[in-house]
């Protein structure tokens, strides 16, 4: 990877080794090289030597804002994009406290890999180190409401949906087809919803057996309802990191579930989850007017 | 093609007793209903929708008229969940009769039978379900 590269690595491990020098955090999560030539692997930096192993390159791929729910100690954590949209949901859904951690924030070094990403941006960050878009909000604090209208309109041309727009263009027995075959290779082995920083339920439905909801088969049908489920559980708080399909040793690709989520989020709510700390989340709210196009006759109440 | 099972989540206090009041009045409706009381559409978890298509053929869930929630806001929060549901589900490839939606009040024996009709015709016209890959 190139100079700029580089200087934004250095950039973080100084910022770092301030962090711990000044006693703001006992711990940096950040990521340093894994085993597999570029897949990076979550690392707890916890001296100054630790942080000459720290690395910000393509591989960095996963979701860091997952190890926070783990980490009793204070501390700061490095940022793409996607991880601080997560921080925001976690801190809105009061599993983190914004005081105890410290962003380190810098633009996404794996682009590559996320076609669809609109927000390679940190979102929120105490430490900015690099960003791509002029714009950028330091702490979403700030972000005033009226502007926020606004631009949910004005980004409607930005933020598209064009894979789950072809998917859906497409006849519904291939579409049925499709996710038949997607999910009957499934292993039910849940590291989707291990690595998944929205998935830190103490004990998750698939888990519960008073009363057993979930049929433990690998069969289509418990594979569907298990899928099914958690994208609805994930509905307006997934920040369509990817860290899922990553994970994922079957190689199953549902991302269009979680995508196709957040689209109708957007379309229905005018929401956009991981954005603003003062938005409440899509499931945990209501209007009066909300829109009800699956009524019999379309909604005859208005 | 009558014997096509039909899931109805109904709520305690408005759709439940909307049928009760079909019942007593008389309306006629087909037998393929299966009705489940549930204390609030809000309860209507979609979990329940996706477990009854693998033992039923269609799924109805009704609740009070919005503004009439015997718990004031279960079904403003019902509505949300709902309509990504229906969306989901259509997405995935369920044909949008599959599954509906409908407020019915006590007073709405009527409609209850009404809207019961329309469901299990629906769903009678629909192919076969797979019962999610169940029966292939
Ligand atoms: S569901 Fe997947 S893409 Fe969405 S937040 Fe969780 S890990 Fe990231
Ligand atoms: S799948 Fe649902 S229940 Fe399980 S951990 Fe994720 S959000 Fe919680
Ligand atoms: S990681 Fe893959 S195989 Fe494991 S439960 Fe998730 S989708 Fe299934």
């Amino acid at each position: 990877m190139g100079v700029e590269q580089v200087n934004v690595l250095d950039g973080i491990k100084s910022a770092a080794r301030e962090v711990l020098k000044e006693n703001k955090a006992e711990v940096i999560l950040g990521f340093t090289k894994g085993t597999l030539s570029n897949k990076c692997t979550p690392f707890f930096a916890r001296t100054s030597q630790d942080i000459n192993n720290l690395v910000w390159e393509s591989g960095c791929n996963l979701n860091l804002a997952k190890y926070l729910l783990k980490t009793k100690k204070k501390a700061a954590i490095i940022v793409k994009g996607c991880d601080s949209r997560s921080i925001i949901n976690l801190i809105k859904e009061k599993q983190i406290a914004r005081e105890e951690i410290v962003i380190i924030g810098a633009y996404c070094p794996s682009t590559e890999g996320c076609p669809h990403c609109h927000y390679p941006d940190p979102v929120i960050a105490d430490i900015l180190i690099s960003q791509k878009s002029e714009e950028i909000e330091k702490d979403s604090f700030n972000v005033n409401n009226e502007n926020s209208l606004n631009k949910e309109f004005s980004t409607d041309q930005k933020i598209d949906y064009p894979d789950i727009e072809a998917f859906s263009a497409i006849p519904r027995e291939q579409r049925k087809d499709y996710i038949y075959q997607e999910v009957s290779k499934c292993i039910r082995c849940y590291a989707c919803r291990n690595v998944c920083p929205a998935c830190y339920c103490k004990e998750c439905f698939v888990e519960e057996n008073l009363p057993g909801w979930l049929g433990k088969t690998t069969g289509i049908a418990d594979n569907m309802i298990f899928h099914l489920t958690r994208a609805i559980h994930l509905a307006g708080r997934c920040v369509d990191c990817g860290a899922c399909t990553r994970a994922c040793p079957a190689g199953v690709n549902l991302s269009i579930l979680n995508r196709k989520l957040a689209k109708d989020v957007k379309v229905y709510f005018s929401l956009e989850t991981g954005m603003d700390l003062k938005e409440e989340l899509a499931l945990n709210e209501f209007r009066q007017d909300d829109p009800q196009p699956f009524l019999i006759g379309g909604g005859k109440d208005g | 093609m009558d014997d096509r099972k039909i899931i109805a989540f109904l709520c305690n206090w408005c759709s439940y007793a909307g049928a009760d009041l079909a019942g007593i009045s008389r309306f006629q409706y087909p037998p393929n209903l299966r009705i489940i009381r549930v204390p609030c559409s809000g309860r209507v978890d979609p979990l329940m929708i996706f477990e009854a298509l693998k033992n039923a053929d269609g799924v109805l869930v009704a609740g009070c008229h919005p503004g009439d929630c015997h718990y004031t806001s279960g079904n403003y929060v019902a509505r949300r969940k709902f309509a990504l549901v229906k969306s989901l589900l259509k997405f995935i490839g369920l044909e949008e009769e599959r599954v509906q939606f409908d407020w019915i009040s006590a007073a709405e024996g009527k409609d209850f039978a009404v809207t019961a009709t329309k469901v299990a015709n629906d769903v009678n016209k629909l192919e076969k379900w797979d019962r999610w890959g169940w029966s292939r």
